[in-house]
């Protein structure tokens, strides 16, 4: 009986747990509502959303956001531009080129891309991207649309590689075998079976990666010049432009709490987030869809249920490239390089014409100079990007830099204070989150089936993960700062960096929990024992690699984030550490992103600083994926 | 299971080396903080852009400072405006050099959050560049606003720029949007560029700004193509990049990297921007910096600003580029 009782316990903790992601999101949709519906009522929803001109500060201050919309979502278009052809060739040569070493090179520098701090990416964007395109392209400013798009295709670089890499990777055997038998080239193979056949997963791929590039703030403030208007004409890559994120990362912090101006920037927030939900659950929908289809795929062991090969997509197929190719063309030639468009054009001629003139090993030959091209370019940005850092900030970084505290507004001393708040923060945030997300995982996968309950955690689980990193930031404010009255101070940064990387531990604790073999769960209940006995002992232990990995991630991506703790929990200087949760403290995301934006002359510690962030979070990242590829081995082996 | 082992023995090592690594960090944290609280005080007269009488007569008020400060061992947590913020963190600096056991915690997020802060009582002092709006003061009876600087806002180009100087009414002009190119002003502009301008100005819920609004603008709408940055080195760091960008920031800022244009007044004289043209008012765009607490300051609060208002934290004001109160 007792022990009865007590798994019913357990039971209905883990429930808790698991529950919880779907209140955080609900309380996260309910405090922004809150703050903003007064906006919808004076402003309307229709001019709130329609309306043309964002001009807070103006004599009769107009709050329309559509060039708002307009800016994000052209922003983000321009990323998917950069990023998809580049992430789609480095997957291709990643999973089917490359040579196991060199595969076991390229992934990790792939994912140490996704280590480097947003902030980190904006002060290279705003120093070295702008001016190199204000010159290259002799115009009067390179805060430009076209400076936001690259940063931000860089940054989603690395979610498209990764995921479109698993669905390469996972597509069977027997298509790649059965195409090569049939006397088809290695590169026909790729193009026209493996590829088509991952097209949902690499679809998942890039809407994920959307969902990465939309919720952007840090980067996008500093390269974008945050100017409310649609440019003009609309595919002019060249104007300056202003999303969602930017408005509520340079506004919210000056604005008077209550006015009307506040509650406008907490409507931005809510439509910025229902843009993002709508965006991750298409993703989610495409994956699943994904899954079921393999599912049925591999019941039926059919080649003619591969969707590609529908009628339909077969004749789509080339009239999505023609659009394609004219959109290009015409963004080339909008920006006056018409020398390159022409090009595109021609060889595109030649391509439809001379098509079948060229032999299939030429043709392979080519595509394969394409994908390791690519795939060079991948890697050339994220030597760049690190060169730079490494190079600038290696001067500043001495003993004294690094464990004393910043004088004279951080331009001389050290930065010890900084990291230290950074190492409570995140230390403090894993805490929160490690038992709430193991917690969750461990009853998605050990207690329940799949059903309506599952699909609505699930579902809360993967809106959290893409909500923007900023409303998180709102929400901080909003909830723990003014509302429970908290303060801004460590704890309230601990929490919100906690919510924000709970989706991280769940997923990362669920896939491990699921590659335990299901005999062991059986043998372990079969000789008796119960659920919990069998979870804690037999199914635990040997997830907790996985679980330690998740963890590890989540501590990278806590400890690089500046805009969820901007307003909640960080100061610019103090003296002393704190000495109770209740204190706010330095953080180094928060102290290079004043270093970069209110202090001159600060150069080298401002490099120092982005140096010693970098190093921190990479070093996180490279024990993460050292473990996880040392029990991949194991696994295999 | 020996496989399993050995796995164990692998995360045990990675995770004491991740370990290792923060506690070397962290290390310094028991010998650290003691060490680096002397080391601060000492490195600041040397590294400070402060003139070294600045620091002489901080030094030399050491006594008095340290005589108010019965108060030690206490903390004391400043927030706002990021125009404010180098002043008090400045005289933070100063004042901590003579009380080792205060602690002065300032942080900038905005003139918003510095008065709701006050508000919520958050706080013991909020900054503010901007006036406090009869709706703030509203929600707070106890507000006590003290002023504690004076300071003008320079209008900066690139140092390409030839533009020599410039009237109000050209830059409320170049702001609206009805002048778009630098040769409209006569002269030769920007060499080897296209001359046309860049906009370059704060968001709209700046202080800065919203004095800009008021006494250039003349509360008429500013262009919309104006790009908006978050602070006063965003705006700095813009114009000094941009070869045709026009910008606007407070005169603490200035430095070599931009050109601070004089202004030309409707009667014809040319004003520098200055701290002496600001304090005898003649350059036109001035303004006043804020403190504020709630109700009559007391204790460190009350330590801390006398100190800020005395000759000696007068200085500072001076040291950090900013113009001090009559004296």
């Amino acid at each position: 009986m007792v022990s009865r009782m007590k798994e019913k316990f357990v039971r209905s903790i883990f429930f808790l747990t698991a529950f919880f992601a779907v209140i955080v999101v609900a309380f996260i949709l309910l405090f922004l509502l809150r703050d903003g519906y007064s906006i919808f009522e004076t402003v309307g929803v229709l001019n709130f959303l329609f309306g043309t001109i964002w001009a807070p500060a103006q004599v009769v201050p107009s709050y329309g956001i559509s060039a708002l919309i307009i800016g994000t979502l052209l922003v983000t278009l321009g990323a998917m531009v950069f990023a998809v052809p580049l992430s789609i060739g480095c997957a291709i040569y990643i999973s089917e080129l490359a040579s196991p070493r060199m595969k076991s090179i390229l992934k990790p520098a792939t994912e140490l891309l996704a280590g480097i701090p947003s902030v980190v990416y904006g002060f290279f964007g705003m120093i070295v991207l702008s001016t190199f395109i204000r010159i290259t392209f002799n115009i009067p400013s390179g805060q430009t649309w076209l400076a936001g798009s690259i940063l931000l295709g860089i940054m989603a670089l690395p979610t498209i590689i990764s995921v479109s890499e698993d669905a390469i990777s996972s597509v069977p055997r027997e298509y790649r075998e059965g195409s090569l038998a049939t006397g088809a080239t290695r590169w026909q193979t790729i193009s026209r079976v493996i590829v088509p056949a991952a097209l949902s997963g690499i679809a998942a791929a890039i809407i994920l990666g959307i969902g990465r590039a939309i919720g952007e703030t840090m980067a996008v403030i500093m390269v974008t010049g945050n100017t409310a208007i649609v440019p003009n004409p609309i595919w002019n890559v060249l104007s300056s432009v202003r999303t969602l994120t930017g408005t509520l990362g340079i506004e919210t912090g000056d604005v008077a709490v209550g006015s009307e101006h506040y509650h406008a920037l907490f409507g931005v927030a809510v439509v910025l987030l229902l843009i993002t939900l709508i965006i991750n659950l298409s993703a989610v929908a495409i994956l699943s869809h994904l899954r079921d289809g393999r599912r049925a795929g591999r019941a039926k062991r059919s080649w003619l249920h591969i969707p590609a090969f529908s009628p339909i997509r077969e004749k789509l197929l080339p009239y999505s490239r023609i659009v394609l190719l004219a959109l290009i063309t015409l963004m080339l030639f909008a920006i006056g390089l018409w020398e390159v468009a022409l090009i595109i054009i021609l060889a595109a001629a030649i391509w439809h014409y001379g098509r079948d003139r060229i032999s299939r090993r030429h043709i392979e030959i080519f595509a394969f100079g394409c994908v390791i091209a690519a795939t060079v370019a991948v890697l050339a940005i994220l030597a760049i990007i690190l060169g730079y850092i490494i190079i600038n900030g290696l001067p500043a970084i001495s003993w004294d830099f690094l464990t004393q505290g910043p004088t004279d507004l951080g331009r001389s001393g050290g930065i010890f204070p900084a990291i230290v708040g950074t190492l409570y923060l995140v230390a403090g945030a894993i805490l929160i989150a490690l038992p709430l997300g193991v917690g969750a995982a461990v009853y998605l996968v050990e207690y329940t089936r799949e059903g309506r309950i599952t699909k609505l955690i699930r579902t809360g689980v993967d809106l959290l993960n893409g909500t923007p990193s900023i409303v998180f930031g709102l929400f901080g404010f909003a909830f723990l700062v003014l509302f429970l009255d908290i303060g801004v101070c460590l704890l309230s940064g601990m929490i919100t960096l906690a919510l924000m990387v709970l989706p991280t531990v769940i997923r990362t604790t669920e896939e491990s929990l699921k590659n335990i073999p299901q005999s062991l769960r059986e043998g372990s209940l079969a000789l008796g024992a119960t659920q919990w006995q069998t979870i804690k002992n037999v199914v635990i232990p040997p997830a907790i690699p996985g679980i330690v990995t998740g963890a590890i991630l989540s501590i990278g991506r806590a400890a690089g984030e500046t805009a969820p703790i901007m307003f909640v929990a960080v100061v610019f200087s103090t003296r002393f550490l704190p000495t109770s949760l209740f204190q706010p403290v330095m953080a180094l995301p928060y102290h290079l992103f004043i270093l970069s934006t209110n202090v001159p002359g600060s150069s080298t510690n401002k490099y120092g600083t982005a140096l010693v962030l970098l190093i921190l979070v990479v070093a996180f990242y490279s024990v993460a994926i050292v473990i996880r590829n040392h029990y991949a081995k194991k696994a295999r082996g | 299971m020996k496989t399993k082992r050995s796995s164990y023995v692998f995360v045990t090592v990675c995770l004491a080396a991740l370990l290792i690594v923060s506690m070397l960090v962290a290390g310094c944290t028991s010998n650290g903080t003691t060490n680096s609280v002397p080391a601060t005080a000492s490195t600041t007269p040397a590294a400070t852009a402060a003139p070294a009488a600045a620091q002489a007569t901080a030094a030399a008020t050491a006594t008095q400072a340290t005589s108010a400060a019965a108060s030690s061992g206490q903390t004391l947590t400043l927030t706002g405006s990021t125009t404010v913020l180098p002043i008090a963190q400045a005289v933070a600096d100063a004042y901590m050099a003579n009380n080792s056991n205060v602690n002065i915690q300032v942080s900038g997020g905005g003139s918003g959050v510095g008065i709701q802060a006050i508000i919520n009582q958050k706080v013991d002092i909020g900054m503010s560049s901007a006036d406090v709006s009869a709706a703030q003061k509203a929600q707070d009876s106890q507000m006590n606003i003290i002023t504690i600087a004076h300071d003008g806002i320079a209008i900066i180009v690139n140092p390409a720029n030839t533009v020599q100087d410039i009237s109000l009414d050209q830059v409320k002009a170049i702001y609206n949007g009805s002048v778009t190119s630098w040769t409209s002003l006569g002269g030769a502009g920007v060499p080897n560029s296209n001359n046309q301008i860049v906009l370059v100005g704060r968001d709209s819920s700046s202080g800065t700004r919203t004095y800009f609004d008021q006494v250039v603008m003349q509360n008429t709408n500013d262009s919309l193509t104006m790009h908006e940055d978050n602070s006063n080195g965003a705006v700095l760091q813009e114009v000094a990049q941009t070869p045709n960008a026009i910008g606007y920031i407070s005169i603490g800022y200035l430095d070599n990297t931009v050109k601070a244009l004089p202004i030309v007044t409707t009667n014809g004289h040319v004003i520098v921007p200055s701290v002496a043209t600001v304090k005898d008012k003649t350059y036109p765009i001035h303004r006043d910096l804020y403190m504020i607490t709630n109700g009559k300051p007391t204790g460190l609060a009350n330590d801390y600003i006398n100190y800020l208002l005395s000759p000696a934290g007068q200085q500072i004001v001076v040291a950090q580029g900013y113009v001090a109160l009559n004296s």
